[in-house]
Parts: C-alpha cells; sequence; structure tokens
C-alpha cells in the first residue's frame, strides 16, 4: 500500500538519523556500553585472531556499537572490512555521493576553518576593518557571479553535511557493512531520494509508481515525527535525538527576521568561499539530482523518488525565492521612475583613471582668528577660482562693517551671521583645480563652540591644512590647534600640512627664528599625536598678503631663506595630493553619510551633499537612507559643480534625490545601498584613547557629521600600549589610556558599524575618540 | 504639600500622615513617600453596580474614601501625576474587601499614608522636605543648538522635558539664502512650541543656553517679538531671559549650565548649589585618581563599613531611586547605609534622580561617597559580583552596574 510505504520510508529516514548522532556522540558511552566493551572486546578480537585479522580496540566497539553487542555480526563486519573491498562497490559508492557532500567534505576539510556560522552577526564580522581593509582580505567580496546558484541552502545543510562527513569518515575506518546504510547522502539529498542505493544507481529499474496522492506528498517533507521510542530490548539506552533541533535552511529562512537573514547571508557567503576556493566548482554540470531527473523523465512512468523530488526541487526553489524576497525587502519594489543605465562604475573608474586628474579634500583647521579662512580666501584668489572682482566687493562691504581685513575671509564665510561676527561657524565647501589637482577646500571653524562642526569637515577630507598663527602660537596650543590636531587625527587623517601664518607681522617680519620655533613646537605635538614625521609639511606664508601661499617669495631680502627651503602652499598641496583609493572600496557596498540636506534648486529640490566613504553610485541607483529606513532614488549627481552619471568612494558629490520625504533625512544620517544597509544600533563597544579622564557619564558622541548624544554606561577594559589587557572594570579610564568602554545612544540609534571612527566629548572638549570595536543590540 | 494632621510616634515610626498636595511636584513627593505595602488613604470614584430583585442593573459612581494595601506606583512625570494600585484594606458599603482599585492622587485632596514598616529616617526626611513650602525655585530653560531645542522645565527636585524641537536645517551655501531663512522658522517654531508651554500671565525665567550664538539669536528673536506688540504680556517675559553658555543642545549639558555663575546667582536654589558642588567634587577626585573617592553600591557600601564616610568630610551621595525599590529589604539596605553614615557624623545628600545632578550620579551606580581617608583598591577588595557589563545584547538600556534592584524603577526616570 502507498501509504504503508510512506510510513516505512520515515522510520528508515529516523534510523539514519539515530546513527548519525551516534556518530557525533561516539565520546559519550555511557557506563553500561563501557561494561560491555569491556566484557565483549577480548571475545571478537579472539574471533578475529583466528581469522588472522587485526583491529584495533576502536574499531571493534564501535562495531559492537553498531551491531548492538552482536559478537557474531560484529565479527563479520570486521571481516570484511579487513579484506580488500571489490573495486566496483568502491565506485558505486563514490557515485552515491552527492556533489553537497563532496563540497561539504572540502570545506569540512579545510583547515582551521569552521564551516559553521558564527554564532552573531557581530561576531562573524569581528575583527573586519570596514575603512582600510587589508588587501588580502578584499578578494572575497568579488567574485559571485549571477549564474551561481544561490548557496543558501547549503547554509543550513552546512551542520548536517558536517555529520554526514563525519559518519563517512567511520565509515571508512570499520567498512561499512551492507547494513548500515550507505550515507554518501547529506540529509537534504535523503529528503528527495530514495534510501535504497541499488534504486539510487539504478533508478529505471526501480519499481515505479504513478504519482497519485500529489497532495499528501507534502506531508513526507515536513520533519519526520517524533517515534515512539525504539523497543526497549533492542537498545534501552539510547536517546531519541530531536530531530526538530537542528532547523534546516528553509525553516530558518522561514522564521528569520530580515537582521538575522543578514547573517544568514553570511553565511552562505562562507559556503561560497569554502567551495569557490577550490579549483574544481561542484556545482559545474547537472546536479545529481538532475541527472536522475531527466532519467526518470525519459522512463515511462513516474516512479516515487521523482514525485518527492520534484517537490524538494520546487521547495528549493521557493525558498529561493523566499530568500531573494528577503534580501530584497529593504528595498521597497517602488521602481524608480529615473532609468539607471546600469554602467559598470568600479570599470570606467579604472579605465578612466589614466585621464583623470587626482583629487584631493583638504580641511582647515587651527585655532580661532589664526587666519584660516583668510588663507583659503587667498588661494581661490590667487589660483583664479574666485575673481578679483568679488573680492573687491567683499571689501566694499567689509569696509563698511569696519572689519576691512575679514574681506578674503568672506569667500568661505558667506553665512550672515558669520560676516557680522567675523567667525567662521559652519564648514565651507569650495572647490578650485590647478593643472595637476583638483581640490576640494573644507574650512572648518576654529572656535570651541562649534568644534563639532570642524570633525564633520575632517571627516570628509583627505588631508589637513593646519593653519598656525606664528605670533599667537600659545594660545592655540592651549586652545583649538591642540584638539584640532587630536580630532583630525581621529578622524583618520594621516597627512598634514602646516601653514604658519602671519609671518609678515612677526617681529621682526619673516623673521626665520619665529619660524623654526613654531616648527619645532607643533611638530612635538604632532608626533605625540601620532602623525608620522615623513607625513608633516611645514609652509612659512601669509594669507593675508598672500606670500608663498601662490605666488612664490622673492628669493632676496627678508624673505630669501623661504624661497631657498621651502614650497609654496600649493606647491605642497599639490605634492601631498594622491589618488590611492582601493578598487575593492569602490566595489563595495554605498556608505555615504549625509554632510548636508538642501534645495539644490528649482529642478532638484532635495539634494544631499557628503563624501562616499566606500562604494559607488550612479543615476537611476535606489538608496536607502539610515536611520530612517527609507528609499531614494537617485536622479542626479553632481562633483566639482559639474554633472556626473557616477561617482566613486573619496568623492565628494552632491545627489539630488526623489520618491523621498525631506523629514526622513538630515545631516548625518546614512545613505546606503539597498542590498547591505548599515545597521542602527542603540549600543556600542569603542575602543578609546582617553584625552580626559573617563567615568561613566553623559557625553556627545560624534561620527563625522552625526552628533548625538550618549551615555559612556560601563568601562570594560583598559588597555596598555599593545592592546592587552591591563585592568578590568576600572573605575576611572584616566586620560592618556586607552579602554573599551560601552556607549549607550540616548536618542533612539545611529548608523554605526564596527570600525566607524567615534569622538566623545564632554563639558565642551573632547574627552576620547577611537574605533567602533563591536555594535550592540539593533533597532 | 501641606501637612495636615500626623500620628506619627518617633519611637518605632508607627503612626500615619495626612497630606494636602497642592502643586503637580508634590506629586513627585508623594511618589518618594509612597511604597509598596504602605496603607494609603485617599477619595475615590468608584463605579458601583447595583442589581435590583427585578434583575435590572442599573451603574453608580460614587465619591468614597478607599483605604488600599498598595501594590504598584506608576508615576507619569509628563503630566506630574500618579496612579496608586492596591487591594482594599477596609471594607465600605460600597467596596469588598481584597478587591482592587487605583487610586489617582489629585491635588487639594488630603491622603492619608501609614508605613508597613514604619516611617523611617529617610522616609521622614522626604516627608519633611516634601512638606517645606519656602523658595519654590523654578525656570525654564530652552537649551539650544541650531536646528535642535529641547524646552524643559527646572524645580527644585526635577527636570521635566517638556518639548524637543527638531529641524534640519540646510548648511550655509554661497548665493542661497536658504540657511538664513530655514533659521528663523526655526526660531519661530521653538519661540511658538515655547508660548505653549509657558504661562505668560506669571512668568517664571527663562534661562537661554547653547554653544555659539544661537541663544543669544534667539534672544534677539524673542525681543523682536515683543517690540511688534502682537502679544502684549511678551514684555514681561524679556527681562526675564538669562542667556548662558551650554556645550551642547542635549540634556546632559544641562548641568554644566545650571552649575555656571550666570545662572547660580539667578536661582537661589542652595540644596541644588550644594549637590552640583558635591558631585564636581567628586568628579575632580575621580579625575585625579584619588582613592577617596568611590562609587557603585558594593564599593561604598565597603567604604561605609570601614567608617571612612564619617565625620571631617566623608559625604554620601545617594539617588532617591534607589529608596523607590519595590523590594522591602533592598530599601532597607539604603536605610540602613544612610543612617550608618549619619551615626558616624558624615554627610548624606539624597539627589532627586530627576535633577541634574541626580542623574549624574545615575551612571556611576546610583550612589556615590568621598570618604576621610583613600583606601586603595577598593573594588578588588570588594570582588567581582557584578558581571555582564559587557554584554551588549542582554542590556539594552546600559545599567552601568548590575545587581542594584533598585535599578529597574530607576529607569522610569531617565527619559524625563
Amino acid at each position: 500500500m502507498h501509504r504503508m510505504k510512506n510510513i516505512e520510508y520515515d522510520e528508515d529516514d529516523l534510523y539514519a538519523e539515530d546513527e548519525e548522532v551516534d556518530g557525533e556522540e561516539e565520546q559519550a558511552y555511557t557506563d553500561e556500553d563501557r561494561q560491555n566493551f569491556d566484557d565483549l572486546t577480548p571475545v571478537v578480537r579472539a574471533e578475529l585472531d583466528e581469522a588472522g585479522l587485526q583491529a584495533s580496540d576502536r574499531e571493534i566497539e564501535e562495531a559492537l556499537y553498531y551491531y548492538y553487542w552482536d559478537v557474531g555480526k560484529s565479527v563479520v563486519h570486521l571481516k570484511h572490512a579487513r579484506t580488500p573491498r571489490p573495486q566496483q562497490q568502491q565506485a558505486k559508492k563514490e557515485k552515491a555521493k552527492s556533489k553537497f557532500d563532496q563540497a561539504a567534505e572540502r570545506s569540512a576539510s579545510k583547515t582551521g576553518r569552521s564551516s559553521y556560522p558564527s554564532p552573531s552577526a557581530s561576531a562573524w564580522f569581528d575583527g573586519i576593518l570596514w575603512s582600510t581593509v587589508p588587501s588580502e582580505w578584499e578578494g572575497y567580496l568579488i567574485p559571485v557571479g549571477p549564474q551561481i546558484p544561490r548557496p543558501k541552502l547549503l547554509g543550513g545543510s552546512s551542520k548536517l553535511a558536517k555529520l554526514a562527513e563525519e559518519r563517512r569518515k567511520k565509515a571508512a575506518s570499520s567498512q561499512t557493512a551492507p547494513s548500515v546504510p550507505d550515507t554518501g547522502l547529506s540529509s537534504l539529498d535523503r529528503l528527495s531520494k530514495p534510501k535504497d542505493p541499488k534504486e539510487n544507481v539504478l533508478p529505471q529499474h526501480a519499481k515505479q509508481e504513478p504519482k497519485k496522492y500529489p497532495i499528501r506528498k507534502k506531508r513526507e517533507l515536513t520533519p519526520p515525527p517524533k517515534e515512539p521510542s525504539p523497543p526497549p530490548e533492542v537498545e534501552p539506552k539510547e536517546e531519541l535525538p530531536d530531530l526538530r533541533a537542528s532547523p534546516t535552511a528553509f525553516a530558518r529562512t522561514l522564521s528569520t527576521g530580515p537582521s538575522q537573514a543578514a547573517r544568514t547571508r553570511s553565511m552562505a557567503l562562507d559556503e561560497l568561499f569554502s567551495s569557490s576556493t577550490n579549483e574544481e566548482n561542484p556545482f559545474k554540470g547537472p546536479s545529481p539530482d538532475d541527472t536522475i531527473l531527466r532519467a526518470q523523465q525519459h522512463s515511462k512512468g513516474l516512479n516515487n523518488g521523482k514525485a518527492t523530488k520534484q517537490f524538494a526541487n520546487g521547495l528549493a526553489k521557493k525558498a529561493e525565492a523566499l530568500k531573494l524576497d528577503q534580501t530584497s525587502s529593504p528595498t521597497t519594489p517602488t521602481q524608480p521612475k529615473i532609468k539607471s543605465k546600469g554602467l559598470d562604475v568600479p570599470k570606467l573608474w579604472k579605465d578612466g583613471k589614466a585621464k583623470r586628474k587626482p583629487a584631493a579634500a583638504f580641511v582647515v583647521i587651527g585655532h580661532v582668528d589664526h587666519g584660516k579662512s583668510t588663507l583659503m580666501g587667498r588661494l581661490l584668489l590667487d589660483t583664479g577660482a574666485v575673481s578679483q572682482r568679488d573680492i573687491d566687493k567683499y571689501k566694499k562691504q567689509a569696509t563698511e562693517l569696519g572689519k576691512a581685513s575679514f574681506a578674503l575671509a568672506w569667500v568661505m564665510d558667506t553665512g550672515s551671521e558669520e560676516r557680522e561676527r567675523g567667525v567662521t561657524v559652519d564648514i565651507a565647501q569650495h572647490h578650485f583645480s590647478t593643472d595637476k589637482v583638483d581640490f576640494t577646500i573644507l574650512d572648518a571653524p576654529g572656535h570651541r563652540d562649534f568644534v563639532p562642526n570642524m570633525i564633520g569637515g575632517a571627516s570628509m577630507a583627505d588631508l589637513a591644512v593646519l593653519v598656525v598663527d606664528a605670533n599667537q602660537l600659545e594660545s592655540g596650543m592651549k586652545g583649538q590647534t591642540r584638539e584640532h590636531i587630536l580630532l583630525a587625527k581621529a578622524c583618520g587623517l594621516k597627512r598634514i600640512v602646516v601653514a604658519v601664518n602671519k609671518l609678515d607681522s612677526s617681529s621682526p617680519p619673516w623673521g626665520e627664528a619665529t619660524f623654526e620655533q613654531v616648527k619645532d613646537e607643533v611638530t612635538k605635538l604632532l608626533t605625540a599625536t601620532g602623525f608620522a614625521a615623513e607625513d608633516i609639511a611645514f609652509v612659512p606664508c601669509s594669507g593675508l598678503n598672500g606670500q608663498n601661499v601662490v605666488t612664490p617669495v622673492p628669493s632676496n631680502g627678508k624673505t630669501g631663506w623661504v624661497a631657498s627651503s621651502s614650497r609654496t602652499l600649493l606647491q605642497e598641496l599639490e605634492r601631498s595630493a594622491s589618488d590611492n583609493v582601493a578598487e575593492a572600496t569602490i566595489k563595495a557596498s554605498l556608505r555615504m553619510q549625509i554632510a548636508d540636506v538642501f534645495r539644490g534648486g528649482i529642478t532638484n529640490p532635495l539634494s544631499v551633499s557628503g563624501r562616499i566613504a566606500t562604494g559607488n553610485v550612479q543615476v537611476g541607483d535606489s538608496v536607502i537612507v539610515q536611520p530612517s529606513g527609507e528609499t531614494a532614488a537617485v536622479r542626479g549627481i553632481e562633483a566639482s559643480s559639474d554633472g556626473v552619471e557616477w561617482a566613486v568612494a573619496s568623492q565628494l558629490c552632491t545627489l539630488h534625490l526623489t520618491d523621498i520625504e525631506p523629514q526622513h533625512l538630515r545631516a548625518g544620517d546614512v545613505l546606503c545601498s539597498t542590498s547591505k544597509p548599515v545597521p542602527v544600533v542603540k549600543s556600542f563597544v569603542v575602543q578609546i584613547q582617553a584625552l580626559e579622564s573617563i567615568l561613566p557619564q553623559g557625553v556627545d558622541v560624534h561620527v563625522g557629521r552625526l552628533h548625538t548624544s550618549g551615555i559612556i554606561a560601563a568601562l570594560i577594559t583598559t588597555l596598555d600600549a599593545q592592546g592587552e589587557l591591563l585592568k578590568k572594570k576600572p573605575r576611572v579610564v584616566k586620560a592618556g589610556q586607552s579602554a573599551n568602554v560601552k556607549v549607550v545612544l540616548s536618542d533612539g540609534g545611529a548608523p554605526l558599524e564596527v570600525g566607524d571612527r567615534v569622538v566623545l566629548r564632554a563639558n565642551g572638549s573632547t574627552v576620547a575618540a577611537g574605533k567602533v570595536e563591536r555594535t550592540g543590540s539593533c533597532r | 504639600m501641606r501637612l495636615i494632621k500626623q500620628t506619627i510616634q518617633k519611637k518605632d515610626g508607627s503612626g500615619s500622615a495626612t497630606l494636602l498636595p497642592e502643586e503637580p511636584e508634590d506629586m513627585w513627593h508623594a511618589y518618594n513617600l509612597i511604597r509598596a505595602n504602605d496603607l494609603l488613604r485617599a477619595s475615590a470614584i468608584r463605579k458601583i453596580v447595583k442589581e435590583s430583585a427585578a434583575g435590572s442593573r442599573s451603574v453608580d459612581r460614587v465619591h468614597t474614601n478607599l483605604t488600599i494595601r498598595v501594590t504598584k506606583l506608576d508615576f507619569d512625570t509628563q503630566a506630574s501625576q500618579l496612579h496608586v494600585s492596591g487591594r482594599v484594606a477596609e471594607e465600605n458599603k460600597h467596596v469588598t474587601l481584597g478587591s482592587y482599585h487605583t487610586l489617582d492622587l489629585e491635588l487639594q485632596r488630603n491622603f492619608t499614608l501609614e508605613k508597613a514598616e514604619g516611617w523611617d529616617s529617610v522616609a521622614l526626611d522626604t516627608l519633611k522636605e516634601s512638606i517645606n513650602q519656602t523658595a519654590k525655585a523654578q525656570l525654564w530653560a530652552v537649551i539650544m543648538q541650531e536646528g535642535l531645542a529641547n524646552i524643559c522645565l527646572i524645580t527644585e527636585h526635577q527636570t521635566i522635558l517638556r518639548h524637543k524641537v527638531e529641524v534640519s536645517l540646510p548648511k550655509k551655501r554661497a548665493g542661497s539664502s536658504d540657511h538664513d531663512k530655514a533659521l528663523q522658522k526655526f526660531y519661530q517654531t521653538t519661540f511658538d512650541s515655547l508660548l505653549r508651554q509657558i504661562d505668560l500671565a506669571d512668568p517664571k525665567p527663562l534661562l537661554l543656553a547653547s554653544p555659539g550664538f544661537t541663544a543669544s539669536s534667539f534672544q534677539q528673536y524673542i525681543k523682536t517679538q515683543a517690540a511688534s506688540g502682537a502679544n502684549k504680556q511678551l514684555h514681561q517675559l524679556v527681562p526675564k531671559i538669562t542667556v548662558a553658555h551650554s556645550a551642547s543642545a542635549h540634556l546632559h549639558s544641562l548641568s554644566e549650565v545650571l552649575s555656571s555663575s550666570a545662572v547660580t546667582s539667578k536661582l537661589s536654589d542652595t540644596k541644588f548649589a550644594r549637590e552640583t558642588q558635591l558631585m564636581d567634587r567628586f568628579f575632580d577626585l575621580m579625575r585625579n585618581d584619588d582613592a577617596r573617592a568611590w562609587y557603585g553600591p558594593k564599593e561604598c557600601e565597603a567604604a561605609v563599613e570601614r567608617g571612612a564616610v564619617g565625620k571631617g568630610g566623608g559625604v554620601l551621595l545617594i539617588s532617591n531611586a534607589l529608596f523607590r525599590s519595590q523590594d522591602i529589604n533592598t530599601r532597607k539596605r539604603w536605610v540602613q547605609l544612610v543612617d550608618e553614615v549619619k551615626d558616624q557624623g558624615g554627610e548624606v545628600r539624597v539627589l532627586s534622580s530627576m535633577h541634574e545632578s541626580g542623574k549624574r550620579l545615575e551612571g556611576l551606580g546610583e550612589i556615590a561617597a568621598i570618604l576621610t581617608y583613600p583606601i586603595e583598591n577598593l573594588d578588588e577588595e570588594v570582588g567581582d559580583e557584578h558581571g555582564g557589563i559587557d554584554d551588549l545584547e542582554n542590556d539594552p538600556d546600559g545599567s552601568a552596574v548590575n545587581g542594584i534592584e533598585g535599578r529597574s524603577e530607576a529607569h522610569e526616570d531617565i527619559e524625563i
């Protein structure tokens, strides 16, 4: 009867499962088992000796365990195992082994690499630096061809496959007798395959039964029901394994939320690596399932096996579809109105590399009133980015306000309040090019109240220009010169050009001694902060008069030493600019922190600007804005005030967005790719360098433009210079120490990833800076 | 609050007190006074279902005085309302013994409180503080930066965030006046929200604080509005405005503002001034890694045990959140600690968990002590009893130190 058959089939399945678990838990023999072993092993050994065969205790024990202490069967089995097996049988066995298992075997045998997924997503990403990925890591994310079947199903089967693998190893050592079912099948295969290996090898000869009740078949695929415990006289000790204990990939897919979906995806990637690093592609050619299916289609009837298999295939497809759904679920299906041209941006970027001028963005930092904005105004005027006419206009207006000397600064300070008070408040962005390099100036405010804005600017720059007033070194050293240097380092800037400004008004004017003194002091501070000596350059100059900014000073007279010993500011900047973005950074998922949300004009009512940290973007792309989670479409891109088709990492650009409401966009939000959005986290652990003593306290948390508040909830550890643990749960982190602390954000969550650079401030001064070690619960 | 009648015995703390809450802050005091298991008698409105012999049902709402044995308290910080649930402990003709009722304490209506465990020293101190009629300092504060403004009401014991204005401002941009326009709109929004909160007929002092010039620009904006003459009452507000500097618009910057001289001169709140002074002293000691400053429940208990928080400068700073514990033993533990310090001659400051100084204490495990002599490595002796602080997943609100039972209630207050 059909139904009877089904039941048997289930039972079969169940036993196979039992044995698999035995294999895994062989270490855990009970005392009674051991007693039995002690009693029976000598008996078996004696029998074997008679037959002239040798066997290890372990083999004997295993055989005994398999045959439930039946000495006779064990001996027969071991004899079989000792005598060389016919070649044909070997071949048969090979054939029965599915490709799935081969892949699993490979992954399992890879040294030091477990095919188990990491227990949590954060652990999985542990130690991965997002911003500076070592080149040897980078290759992994690339080669996912679309034609490769989605490897997600493997993710679930890996555990089972590993079990199977373990069993197989054991089988190889004990040369499995026919009564032990051949287990070249992972459980997933078994779902769709008849148990009998004979049927597997020769499906045409198998008795073919027409499919009668296709609906009923479905039941087979639910996990086998828990059987009443096997008859006690057979195996009283044996415990029925909980068959529901390890969910299948399908089940996991069904039950996971979107946050876990990301994890599943990472597991899938893991599987992919383990198989793709191998020369041989196990997915090449038709799968064993396909082969059998084809064979069955050729045969007249439809057999039982096929029906199940078809279903299993359908199931796989459904699971596939589900997964596709899930990965794309953050993308609301609303088709953006702007068609994407589907450009291969990394390739375009690579091809155009030779033709392009290198581009660099530099942030201008330093203490308030040391002449940052004026120096930049001068730079723009002398490079022709700003016309003399504009400057004259500013000069006239500034004179009316009684601030004639601020005329140059007004190029950068465009806000009415800034002009009135003569203080830069926010970052000003200005673009200019020379013959060699495209520059973007980010003019940071020097006032201590506006340090948050300076952090935003520094996070968008490639290098820093530190402006120091030669006559007021002291004030800066106590004030923002010091803090800005620390922050520039904390924001990851490596190269710094120090412009020693206002040398025309020093006493004596253009005194070399003054310059040298400033140079010594600043060098000391910079090296103490961690800048390498070769990354520091000094330029003596005067921003107000424009000496040694763009035009070199006369090589005679007071300024002779300048002309002979140093470059102009512009030359030094050109020398420092480099265009060395790694290709992997460009191919990575899009991350762009919004620096500003504004109305770009009548045609572009909603625009955002910022620096692309990783990845690339092109017109027509869909992007997700975190933390709001809303999607938007990119309808236009501007880079250095020209419309472009695409933009890549490290570029400062403006994106014109549509299909999103402006309230979902704030400065500090992150635009990211729809496939892999940044998680929004409420708490995180950050490894900090303390600049002041730190207690559990309220702090302002700065991540680039993002400015939010949080609480240092726990001091976890202090670390020494080598990163070794110094003290757990310290009561205070002293200035200069590095430590791991936990920060809990007060207002909702923030889009944060491991490796993001965080600055913590309290009471108007920077107390610590560091990198996110791991992130906490997602929203 | 006014004390109407009290029959408290000094000896054993038995007896009851009848109190009349007069203003919203009195609810906060009541919240700190009433504990689980206490007997509370107050007026209540109860629905009574009557069934006549003919089987018709009629529902009556009756005013009655009910005595309940408290099981749960619920304090609404925004509305300053206190709901006390419990089981009826005294039967009357409407209500049967043991049935459940939730009393909503109302202003200008007496309630009588009898302590289950007797009135301990902390409870008596709270009571004394709550019936103190003098010097009820109150001010409004707007702590702001460009694009963000927090409007709070600061009373003697509480800081209540009443409104938060958050606007996305476009940054400055050459040739565009969007920033200035948006800034004006931001001031307008903040101003409107502020007017909705404050009572112009009886204006309280108004404190504006921000980094940079935002606060002074906003003050200018209010002045312009007052000068435009649309709202006559606004003129009374203008002279009451104080402008101060704050590091940011976030609430934790408020402690810095409140301790600045510009504000303390206007606020004659000596209690808060003293508390802030002590907190600052504690933080200074910590910064210098002085072993005379310790925080955390275990550490402080150990220090008190050794008599280090005694005469000659010993101070125990403790948040009243710890005394609100539902668990009687936990409360007893802290009351004992406080009594111990008082016996030793040390100073005890019970800080309001809803006030700025109390909030700073919150991160330190609600309790801190300044010792009379340094004890090194107190934490190591106390042992590593509170684990799991580095467990991000299980600890989403990030309580700094586990093992304080009073902790969970404290969380009700942090989101003021």
